[in-house]
């Protein structure tokens, strides 16, 4: 496999969640009539704004995944059902309880009711209940009854579906302001399942995506034709694909071979998970450090933070993680470009 | 004077006018400013930089704990040091005074620094650092950091705003140092989170100790500090954004690199989510499980917003100063005896108590015990062994191995354990003394002082004899001077004057019916210590042993290669390797002409290959994290390396020096199955592994492929399988398990579990008596038990027991034949041939400097019944032995893996060179061949 020695070419500058009070400006990029066309968009999009604010009512369960052959199982999100301002939107999402769970894509300014329902086996005081699981999210706003953690953390209640220290319940409803500057990828995943620091561990996590509203950044003249979701785990990475049209979510996984078509824009969303601090690198490809114009090739990258770049797809490679133990447990996949 | 004072007087003295000038703390730095000042201004009407001048000492504090104090009138040292603020373009003028018994010196990776000398005990360095870079610099004491040494240097943009925040519509407003409510300076060290909260403008500042909760009223404008010395971390505080380090970058997550690392950030608190309590906490999950957290609380508008302090060294500890929830502090290092070590050190023997072990802590309940992993190269867990029955946060344990240490709060009265579950002899204990008891309590009052244990045995009486049992071997293994030191001739074991007390009526050696009696009962006396002599007939070829313990003067770490001559039974060669600070080496395997001997460090990441003519060092060789046994595949003499402390095991081809891969001992995702004492099948097919950490035995085809993982704790928690014994054919698979006292029997094809022997049927652990319960003839118990090897005939299985047994099993019939004795920390076994035919099993012991020979079948009649000790040799320098380094201390002491050269297990003597082949008879050459 050869590369080409500079790919500067085919990088983009993206700012993870840019906003209108950047400092750094957007002309290197945009085109002076393009710029004027933004301006009048975002003008509008100031005015109108509050119509495109949509309302996201997600029903999720907590499951057990399959196990590993010798008994030993992991547990894993699935969505129920996702409807937009009314609009059901399930058939992106994968009908079975995936590792990670379904990737939720918002926009700032959206509203979302989430319902979790616990659907491990257990001993239940009752039906279709066990110990209990919980959704805490990063980034977007919400009360402390949406934090998603036990009472003797929150000091209110136990904010999860099943049986917790103090409280249970069948279900538990998390509500989330998508707010102005929350845009960005961010983790949600368990945090009370056996105690407070839940099961992030075994497989209970996903992704938002918050897209910046349309006003605030010139995103959205890229079009997408990938995204692709990658946490990294202490010895695999779990990922899917999202396609930029359909928005199906498939490839879910450990090291999943990613494709992209020839001079696409794809977008990655990098997140850390587990114990071990890791060293992300794509061979063969650069781009810039979220809000800066540093170009990089490798990032390191600790437990729940996150990372996203776009670059256009050149050349077939590999992602990998480059932490000593972690690169000789194989974490390394595909990124086939055609 | 109280920190209150003491903060009173600095922001006394930045009442004075050169706070107007240059926010100066320090008075004593005004004539100098001014003459600066003056200068300045006559060469460069443009700089205006500022001399801070900082007096600081460096004191220890009531639990062992080392702080940084500011000096005048008696300022208390804290933890973390005293935040100090300037400017950029100040310099930093700090005179340090070393109160403590150490060298410490004055650090701040990422500025200059004049000075990188150390204070000796007692004596002052003068320091300076040009404060050229704004942001937040960690300060620390160059070498004793990790034990409270570290501050923060906060140095902030001359003129205009200092920092941002994000508004919770998304804007972002620029701070300046007037906006600031308040600051807090958080330390992540270890697993462990120290605080200070400081005023906005820096004047006024207050230590909150260890994971505090910190407390703000609704829309305060606060800045963080947070800072690490040693491994890394993420930090990660709930419901607030703010901004990536000069970006608009919105972030909820910040990794801290190993090392020193710091990132400071502003937020409105409680923004666009109310008030509540938010939790903050390292975000790396063995750090989550090791308790790295504490709460944000944002109180709602007319609020009081007061931070609530943690757990403080001055606390209510034995000794301690304060009446506040205290902290006991321990290091994890890689020091024999001492592996989890009061930060008192040698100060919390000498007590009035007379403790004898650094590993023993006393606090009342309500504090908390603090463990750092500050002097160690390896990984491990925190983890509890036995608590008060009843005992809330129990039991205590991170799932995985790793760096960083632990903290726990300990409300109960009574007596806890912690282990570290890849290295189960790393012990230490808490007693939590209820002051309204007579003696300190060693189990839980409101439970009759019982204990539960980890193994899922509940309300085991103190006075029991397996209770008893237990405190006596923690007090061995944690006190050098209670091993069996064979060239002493004498052996005594003294136990601490500690009046404890305990439940009921007495068992075993305790008496005074469950009232306060001292330990020192127990004690043992000028018992008389005969090493006894040789085995007759001699061995062949070598014997080498893991003397893990032994102490050189050429190095830091400990452990050296003990190499026995089998054909005279005497020393033949020390091994210390003091070029590489060998550390804690703990088993062996050689090459196939038995050229080169590889050995893992145990409580480091390396394997090292040794010449074994000349002992000298070939190469050292990362491998992963506590790698434990190491084993060739018979059939392409690749190396094979159990990485206890991670989820693998790491492949060395033959010939090279390089780790290709790691095969992942479980499932992607799961937990973490530490293997530690494989076995490789005689054809090299399969690695079958003790999987300690999950409890069960796996069956790894050679490519890495997971054949079978099978539960050795038959529905129990804890069982700790952690040796392999496999049949010379393969047909079958024994396992010890450590903490269940048991041997496993599965089948090698299938790994299915087929008998679970019981090694401890025949002892009664409430009243400590023995009889044939098992009744099959013998009385023979086996406690903790850990190498089992079969021998290469497959005829006999060897187990050495910790608990001090040798325990003999006719592996053909699956039963205990006999116990033989064995000294304290009984630990490793192996095979070797012995001269003219037949196999003797080589057993050391940690705790004792001899090693025991054991021929399971003198006569050669396939009966083991009349399975002897065959005789004994001294692991001690003889003065005339070959050696590249002098022994300093714990002479032959340690004794874990060992190996037979040469190799003569089935499989493996066949692919002996001529030369070693010779030696041998035609039986040991092909050791289950027709004969």
């Amino acid at each position: 496999m050869s590369f080409q020695p500079n790919q500067l070419c085919c990088v983009m500058r993206f700012s993870e969640n840019f906003t209108a009070a950047s400092p750094i400006p957007h002309k290197p990029l945009l085109k002076s009539t393009t710029a004027i066309f933004i301006l009048i968009l975002t003008m509008s999009f100031l005015i109108i704004e509050k119509s495109f604010a949509a309302e996201h009512v997600i029903q999720m369960t907590a499951e057990e995944a399959q196990d590993d052959g010798f008994g030993n199982k992991l547990l894993a999100y699935k969505m129920l059902s996702h409807t937009v301002d009314g609009t059901p939107i399930t058939d992106r999402y994968s009908p079975i309880a995936t590792i990670p769970g379904p990737t939720i894509v918002l926009t700032e300014g959206d509203t979302v009711k989430l319902t979790l329902l616990n659907a491990i086996p257990g001993d239940p005081p009752a039906a279709g209940l066990s110990k209990q699981v919980s959704v805490h999210v990063h980034g977007v706003h919400y009360n402390i009854l949406s934090d998603g953690t036990l009472k003797v953390i929150n000091r209110h209640l136990d904010e999860g579906a099943g049986v917790g220290p103090e409280d249970t319940f069948v279900t538990y409803e998390y509500e989330w302001n998508v707010a102005r500057g929350t845009a960005g990828t961010w983790p949600y995943h368990d945090h009370n399942f056996e105690s407070h620091n839940g099961s992030e561990n075994r497989g209970l996590f996903g992704a938002v995506i918050v897209n910046p509203a349309a006003s605030s950044t010139p995103i959205n003249s890229y079009s997408l034709a990938k995204e692709y979701v990658l946490y990294i785990g202490d010895d695999a990475f779990w990922g899917m694909e999202i396609d930029g049209v359909s928005k199906k979510q498939s490839k879910h996984g450990v090291n999943p071979s990613l494709d992209a078509a020839k001079d696409t824009d794809v977008r990655f969303h990098l997140i850390a998970m587990g114990t071990d601090i890791h060293k992300f690198a794509l061979n063969g490809y650069k781009w810039f450090d979220p809000g800066t114009y540093n170009l990089i090739n490798q990032i390191a990258i600790g437990p729940l933070e996150k990372h996203v770049f776009i670059i256009r797809a050149k050349s077939s490679t590999q992602y990998m993680d480059d932490n000593f133990s972690n690169k000789l447990l194989g974490m390394i996949g595909s990124f086939n470009v055609h | 004077m109280s920190i209150k004072q003491a903060n009173k007087l600095i922001e006394d003295k930045d009442d004075t006018m050169n706070k107007k000038i240059f926010g100066l703390k320090n008075p004593a730095s005004m004539l100098t400013v001014f003459i600066l000042f003056a200068a300045t201004l006559l060469a460069s009407p443009m700089v205006l930089a500022a001399v801070h001048n900082f007096s600081i000492a460096a004191n220890t504090l009531p639990n062992g704990q080392l702080g940084y104090a500011l000096v005048g009138n008696s300022a208390e040292a804290v933890i973390p040091g005293p935040a100090l603020f300037v400017k950029q373009g100040d310099t930093v003028q700090v005179t340090l005074t070393n109160n403590t018994a150490v060298e410490v010196g004055f650090s701040v990776p990422g500025l200059t620094n004049t000075n990188t000398a150390k204070a000796k005990p007692g004596q002052t360095q003068n320091y300076t650092v040009l404060a050229k870079k704004a942001g937040a610099y960690v300060y620390h004491g160059n070498g004793k950091e990790l034990l409270g040494l570290f501050g923060a240097l906060v140095v902030d943009k001359a003129s205009g705003p200092i920092d941002s925040y994000v508004n919770e519509d998304g804007s972002i407003t620029p701070v300046t140092q007037s906006d600031l409510d308040k600051q807090f300076v958080l330390f992540m060290v270890g697993s462990t989170f120290w605080g200070t909260e400081i005023s906005g403008n820096g004047a006024q500042q207050k230590p909150l100790w260890a994971n505090p909760n910190l407390g703000a009223v609704e829309n305060d404008i606060v800045r963080f500090h947070i800072l690490s010395v040693g491994p890394g971390h993420t930090f990660h505080l709930h419901a607030h954004r703010w901004l990536k380090t000069g970006t608009n970058t919105v972030i909820d997550t910040k990794l801290l690199n190993e090392g020193s690392d710091s990132h400071t950030f502003t937020i409105k608190a409680g923004s666009g989510v109310g008030a509540g309590d938010w939790q903050y906490h390292c975000h790396l999950f063995s750090h989550m499980e090791a308790g790295m957290h504490g709460s944000f609380k944002v109180d709602p508008v007319g609020g009081d917003g007061a931070s609530v302090v943690g757990a403080s060294p001055y606390g209510r500890i034995l000794l301690g100063t304060k009446d506040e929830p205290g902290l006991v502090t321990f290091e994890i290092t890689d020091e024999p005896a001492s592996w989890v070590r009061s930060a008192r050190g040698d100060a919390i023997v000498g007590l009035p108590y007379d403790i004898k072990t650094k590993s023993l802590e006393v606090m009342s309940p309500g504090s908390s015990v603090n463990f750092v992993m500050s002097d160690t190269n390896g990984v491990h867990t925190i983890s509890s062994l036995l608590w008060p029955t009843g005992a809330q946060h129990m039991p205590f344990n991170q799932t995985d191995p790793y760096r960083g240490g632990g903290i726990v709060k300990l409300d109960t009265p009574g007596l806890y354990v912690f282990t570290c579950k890849v290295h189960p002899f790393m012990f230490s204990a808490v007693i939590v003394d209820d002051p309204n008891t007579e003696g300190l309590d060693l189990g839980n009052p409101e439970a009759d002082y019982k204990i539960d244990l980890v193994t899922g045995i509940t309300g085991l009486p103190t006075s029991s004899d397996l209770a008893v049992r237990l405190l006596q071997t923690f007090f061995i293994a944690t006190s050098p001077s209670n091993w069996k030191d064979y060239s002493s001739g004498l052996w005594n074991v003294k136990f601490p004057t500690l009046p404890v007390r305990i439940s009921g009526a007495p068992f075993g050696n305790i008496t005074a019916g469950g009232l306060a009696a001292p330990l020192t009962i127990l004690n043992v006396t000028d018992a008389p210590l005969s090493l006894g002599s040789v085995p007759v007939p001699p061995g062949v070829g070598e014997v080498w042993v893991d003397t893990q313990f032994e102490k050189t003067s050429g190095k830091y770490k400990p452990g050296t290669i003990t190499v026995i001559d089998a054909t005279n039974w005497t020393v033949k060669r020390k091994i210390a390797l003091p070029e590489i600070n060998m550390n804690n080496p703990h088993n062996m395997w050689p090459n196939r002409d038995q050229s080169i001997i590889y050995a893992t460090q145990w409580f480091d990441n390396k394997l090292t290959l040794i010449n074994r003519e000349n002992g000298q060092l070939i190469k050292n060789i990362q491998v992963g994290y506590s790698p434990s046994h190491v084993m060739t595949l018979p059939s392409t003499d690749d190396l094979t390396i159990a990485i206890n402390g991670e989820n693998g095991i790491s492949i060395m081809p033959a010939g090279t020096t390089t780790v290709t891969k790691m095969m992942p001992t479980q499932a992607h995702g799961h937990t973490a199955a530490s293997p530690h004492g494989h076995w490789v099948s005689a054809d090299g097919s399969k690695i079958i592994t003790p999987n300690i950490n999950t409890g069960d035995v796996g069956i790894y085809a050679a490519d890495g492929d997971i054949q079978s993982r099978t539960a050795t704790g038959q529905g129990a928690p804890g069982a700790h399988p952690i040796a392999i014994g496999l049949m010379p054919d393969s047909s079958k698979v024994f396992a010890t398990n450590l903490l269940h006292h048991s041997l496993s029997v599965l089948n090698g094809n299938t790994g299915a579990l087929t008998k679970t022997i019981n090694l401890i049927a025949d002892y009664n652990p409430i009243n400590g008596t023995f009889a044939d319960n098992d009744g099959n003839g013998e009385i023979a118990v086996g406690v903790l038990p850990i190498q089992s090897p079969i021998s290469p005939d497959g005829k006999s299985l060897v187990i050495a027991a910790m608990g001090g047994q040798i325990v003999i099993v006719d592996p053909i019939t699956e039963t205990i034949v006999k116990m033989l004795p064995c000294d304290p920390g009984c630990h490793g076994a192996n095979f070797g041939a012995k001269q003219g035919g037949g196999y003797y099993a080589y057993v050391t012991s940690k705790f004792s400097n001899r090693l025991a020979v054991v021929d399971p079948d003198p006569n050669g009649d396939g009966n083991l019944s009349d399975a002897k000790i065959a005789g004994y040799i001294s692991l001690v320098d003889n003065g005339s032995n070959a050696k590249d380094d002098t022994v300093s201390g714990l002479p032959g002491f340690g004794g874990q893996g060992v190996l037979a050269i040469p190799n003569i297990y089935n499989g493996w003597v066949q692919n002996l060179p001529e030369n070693w082949k010779s030696g041998l008879t035609a039986a040991q050459r092909d050791p289950i061949g027709a004969h």
